[in-house]
């Protein structure tokens, strides 16, 4: 063997305990990482295979060939086809089976009343296909619909509403629908299609509440005869399809959605993990570095040693890199085993959490067990390679010195360069962000700006520390001020024990300020925009739900309270070639209910052919008054519309508005997302509500909100995304309080004879506990600080950035509740990291402490 | 004669005491069965070779180590009785320590290393003492100085102002002098002998030099673990023929 490699297994093997801390921390970073991993390759082949036996007995697809995509949305919006097509294509020689495919929103209710999912997957309903092959659902329990009212739905969805045969419920689609159910069933073997919710009604049924007119369908799906290829078929079907029609085969639709889940879902998933992965090992790698750092000061007189020896640098870097190596390679590779525990785990959760996951092996890649290798190792090495170098440096005259414990304070270069640094990130993120607004100014800016308090970290510790432990002097007398300054005596190493929590905290405060301006901002639109008493709204995150009853308006304006009310629905046409949202309303109730700004024209008679155009888009589309604009809808038709107004602010109506009867002609599904209501003069507030709330109960029950309510529901989603990043980031946070611990550790044993000391001149077992904890909660709360500095500093950057981005102003608000806890939270994890080192010091021997050469 | 009726009290004593390092057939007996008494008001000094057991002795009977086998006592009070947390208040209010090296915190001025136990017992203590006792070992230009910045002799007369700073029944000191040059131990020598004889502490000094052994008033020899001889009043040239006469039969 090797001399560099036996000097690292004998010192690996003597100090196993030193690199506990190293181990755990790459450890937990690659097997995040590696769990990321598998669990997205394995969720994304469990989808595969689902739709793949789903829809393997649909060979062919028919539809209208073009889609308007709206900014924002990746599906798009299909033109409906003729549902009497079946007829046609089932007579196409080699078709053994067409049926059309109806497709609209349909929410249930569950058994208790309430809305059953809507919170981002889709709630699908459509008509009982029943050619059992053609079907993507399987029937598992009961039988298909026959009767008007009759229903089938997923047994997820059943089992999350308590719902089950012969229940009689309610649908929303979104007039409500009273149906019975009638079977329950399965989509590619699993209890459902991920969460979303499907329920399956008579072709009629279907027509009658999900289309905007009878004899329409989204699609018509085709299977083909014995003998009969996908490919065939296509090309059978293409010449008696009509103009605008298309016929795609069985595998690519598969394809289609498969890709939709891909990208929609599973995609922004993982990124999302790996990014906090990412975090979680840049944290790490402080942790390691310091760890190593600190063995190699206190290994001085033995390096000196073997180079006083003959030992050459190279030996004595390699062998400290060897050990790095070899930690590195166990600690990764247990951390692979805990990724594939993890996706395992996981993969059992799921189910129990009420998310079908179809059973299956996971899918371990090669690349997704290389790649969380790769990391680990490179991290590890990377993280010891500068203190193996300062290893190698050691002089060999060091062996005569007394230990050399690094206490050397920041340099002048360091402060004159991390200066430069942090002028230079200000001097680009203010220019990003105020002078001329470019997202990669400020975002450059941004990292920067964390290097800065990297390098800076030193520099600044010996002053935060002072200042911070100031008052511990008082409240803790000798105790506190031992603690105080054991944490002053080497600012490197306090710095970089605490630049790893910093990054965590900065992260955390990043989001928790911009989560607190998202709903700030929420906040000031509401309050701006929204002149109406009461709202009903959907659900504000994702795709789901289905929406209001365009007859819940109506109704609630007829009430006596009610002055005005007013239902805004959807809808989708293409604007000089590009997809956009319309809103679709009454422009005169609008105009009273939410404040538009400075209106120009007016919007009064918008009629059949008028649209009322926000200033941005008619700024972009160098519209104005007076002007014709040709409207593309989804079902073929093109109409030149005039511009009658322009209006100031976007924020809740959107920026194209028509009347519903300009609508009618081309819509789709019938439903609005927003009623907004105003009461008569003279009507309380709670009276008012009551009778909106009585009205609303026939259409399905919606939440009735206050203006505030409103307000808040509308940031519901932030505070959802809120709590699974913090989540989320508790790893790199634990990893960051590794790092603190084992520091700790690493200087008791370097301080053991002065701790003997102190316990000889009588510090009790307490005073030393407190004192080691003391010490941890000091670090912990510069970097706290610290990372809430950046952090808010961040915060602050990636809301003005996005208020010059977008044309919609953004507010920005400092939390000051939130980050307090953020800051209790920080310090309160100092304490518990100083826990243990602190138990291992009190336990101490005396003795042993003050003989110890 | 005060000399006489302080004499008459015993600051610390250890009786019968046994002290075994290890088990079977590795096992030491450091202690074999000494007893011995520390007379108030007196410099007593514990001599003997290497191996003799005189730093285990002085272990004991400071309470930083327990006997196998014995009891240890400080005036009145049995250390074996006291629990961890008893044992490290007793040492902080009533035992001073000056070890060999390695005596003061070094994150902590030399102001505050000689209040250190005060500090801790959160006691304030008393001024005029402490601040008699900077003059007596000549440090007051030296008070907001930390311990690196004090040579070897100062720092361990720091360690002698720590060690009387809390009036200590006891003050044990533990080859104060071993790492010294010849100057520098005669100061701490001349220190630990004021103490005692124009401030009436105790001390207890373990040394195997009989030049240090000359400045106490009675030195206690040691061989073996055992008690072999006491000598009143010895001068340097006695304690060298003593010793001498030790390595004769072994």
């Amino acid at each position: 063997m090797n001399a560099s490699v036996r000097l690292s297994v004998s010192s690996l093997r003597a100090h196993q305990r030193r690199f506990a801390g190293t181990f755990l921390a790459v450890f937990l970073g690659v097997a995040f990482l590696a769990g990321t991993l598998v669990m997205g390759d394995t969720l994304r082949a469990s989808f595969d295979s689902m739709f793949g036996s789903a829809t393997s007995g649909t060979d062919a697809v028919v539809r209208s060939a073009g889609a308007i995509t709206t900014p924002g949305e990746s599906q798009g919006v299909r033109r409906p086809v003729d549902a009497d097509l079946s007829e046609t294509v089932a007579q196409v020689p080699g078709v053994a089976a067409a049926e059309p495919s109806i497709e609209g929103a349909g929410q249930l209710l569950g058994a208790n009343g309430d809305p059953i999912g809507g919170q981002g997957p889709p709630t699908v309903a459509g008509n009982w296909i029943s050619d059992p092959e053609l079907n993507p659902y399987e029937l598992a329990e009961g039988r298909a619909p026959e009767r008007s009212g009759e229903v089938v739905v997923n047994r997820g969805t059943a089992e999350l509403g308590g719902l089950k045969i012969g229940d009689t419920t309610t649908l929303r689609t979104p007039d409500p629908v009273e149906v019975r159910i009638v079977g329950l069933a399965t989509f590619g073997g699993a209890d459902g299609m991920a969460q979303v919710t499907f329920t399956g009604m008579t072709r009629a049924d279907a027509e009658k509440y999900l289309t905007a007119r009878p004899g329409e369908a989204a699609s018509i799906l085709v299977r083909a005869g014995p003998g009969v290829g996908e490919r065939e078929l296509v090309e059978r079907l293409t010449p008696v399809l009509p103009k605008g029609v298309e016929a795609i085969t069985g595998q690519e639709s598969a394809q289609e959605n498969t890709d939709m889940i891909s990208s929609q879902f599973l995609s922004i998933f993982t990124t999302f993990l790996l990014v906090f992965s990412g975090v979680a090992l840049l944290v790490a790698t402080f942790s390691i570095h310091n760890t190593f750092a600190i063995v190699v000061a206190q290994r001085t007189r033995e390096n000196a040693l073997l180079r006083a020896l003959g030992a050459s640098r190279r030996q004595v870097t390699a062998s400290t890199l060897v050990e790095a190596g070899a930690v590195a390679v166990t600690a990764s590779a247990a951390g692979l085993a805990g990724g594939i525990g993890i996706a395992a785990g996981l993969q059992a959760l799921f189910p129990a959490i009420g998310f079908p996951f179809p059973e299956g092996d996971l899918v371990i890649s090669g690349l997704s067990m290389l790649l969380p290798l790769a990391v680990g190792i490179v991290v590890c090495l990377g993280s010891a390679l500068l203190p193996a170098v300062r290893a190698g440096r050691t002089a060999p005259l060091a062996a005569l010195r007394e230990t050399a414990v690094d206490s050397s304070g920041a340099s002048r270069a360091r402060a004159v360069t991390g200066a430069a640094l942090a002028a230079l990130a200000l001097a680009l993120t203010l220019t990003g962000v105020l002078v001329s607004p470019s997202v990669w100014l400020a975002g450059g800016g941004a990292v920067l700006a964390l290097v800065s308090f990297v390098v800076l970290g030193p520099v600044a510790s010996s002053t935060a520390v002072r200042f911070l432990g100031g008052p511990l002097d008082r409240l803790r007398g000798v105790t506190g001020g031992l603690a105080r300054r054991n944490a002053l005596r080497s600012p490197k190493r306090t710095a970089a024990t605490a630049s790893a929590l910093m990054i965590g905290v900065a992260v955390v405060s990043l989001f928790t300020v911009f989560g607190a301006s998202l709903k700030a901002t929420m906040d000031q639109t509401v309050s701006r925009s929204f002149a109406g008493d009461v709202a009903i709204s959907t659900p504000s995150l994702g795709g789901g739900g289905s929406g209001l009853s365009p007859a819940l308006a109506e109704a609630i304006g007829r009430l006596p309270e009610v002055d005005t009310a007013v239902g805004l629905g959807s809808g989708v046409a293409e604007v000089a070639g590009q997809g956009r949202a319309l809103t679709v309303t009454d422009p005169v109730a609008l105009g009273r209910t939410f404040d538009l700004g400075q209106v120009r024209g007016s919007l009064d008679a918008l009629g059949t052919d008028g649209i009322a155009i926000t200033e941005n888009e008619a700024d972009q589309q160098g519209l104005a008054t007076g002007d014709k604009v040709r409207l593309a809808f989804t079902d073929g038709a093109t109409e030149t519309f005039t511009v009658r107004a322009v209006y100031g602010q976007s924020e809740l109506a959107g920026d194209y508005v028509i009347t519903r009867a300009a609508w009618a002609p081309h819509r789709i599904q019938d439903s609005d997302r927003l009623v907004a209501v105003t009461f008569r003069d003279g009507v309380g507030a709670d009276a008012g509500k009551a009778a909106v709330e009585r009205a609303a109960a026939r259409y399905g029950n919606p939440d009735v909100q206050t203006r505030d309510e409103y307000a808040q529901s509308s940031a519901g989603g932030i505070d959802m995304m809120l709590t699974l990043v913090y989540a989320l980031l508790a790893l790199a946070v634990l990893i960051a309080l590794l790092g603190i611990a084992n520091t700790l550790t690493l200087a008791i044993h370097e301080r053991t004879r002065e701790l003997g000391l102190l316990r000889a001149v009588g510090q009790t077992r307490p005073q030393l506990r407190a004192m080691v904890r003391w010490e941890s909660v000091l670090v912990a709360a510069f970097g706290t600080a610290g990372g809430l500095g950046l952090g808010a500093f961040l915060g602050w950057v990636l809301v003005t950035a996005s208020d010059g981005a977008s044309d919609s102003a953004f507010a920005f608000a400092v939390p000051p509740l939130q980050l307090a806890v953020v800051a209790l939270v920080g310090l309160a994890a100092g304490a518990l990291a100083g826990l243990r080192p602190a138990r291992r010091a009190a336990r101490l021997d005396v003795l042993r402490a003050i003989a110890t050469e | 004669m005060t000399v006489v009726t302080t004499a008459s009290r015993t600051a610390a004593r250890v009786q019968d005491a046994v002290k075994v390092y290890g088990s079977g057939d590795t096992a030491v007996r450091a202690l074999d069965g000494v007893s011995v008494g520390f007379p108030a008001g007196r410099f007593t000094a514990i001599m003997g070779p290497s191996g003799s057991g005189k730093s285990t002795l002085m272990h004991c009977a400071a309470g930083l180590d327990t006997l196998t086998s014995g009891a240890a006592y400080i005036g009145d009070t049995d250390l074996g009785a006291l629990d961890d947390r008893r044992l490290t208040l007793l040492r902080r209010d009533r035992i001073g320590f000056v070890f060999q090296a390695f005596n003061l915190v070094p994150t902590l001025t030399v102001a505050e290393n000689i209040t250190l136990p005060l500090d801790l017992a959160g006691s304030r203590g008393d001024a005029e003492w402490i601040d008699a006792l900077v003059d007596v070992v000549g440090l007051r230009d030296r008070l907001h100085h930390r311990p690196a910045e004090l040579s070897g002799g100062q720092q361990q007369r720091v360690a002698v102002a720590r060690a009387f700073a809390g009036r200590p029944d006891v003050v044990f000191a533990d080859e104060p002098t071993g790492n010294l040059d010849s100057r520098s131990g005669e100061e701490v020598l001349g220190l630990l002998g004021r103490a005692v004889r124009q401030m009436e502490r105790t001390v207890v000094m373990v040394t195997h030099d009989p030049v240090a052994a000359a400045h106490a008033d009675e030195v206690v020899f040691l061989a073996d673990g055992r008690l072999v001889d006491r000598m009143e009043s010895p001068t340097a040239d006695k304690v060298l023929d003593r010793l001498k006469a030790f390595e004769v039969p072994s």
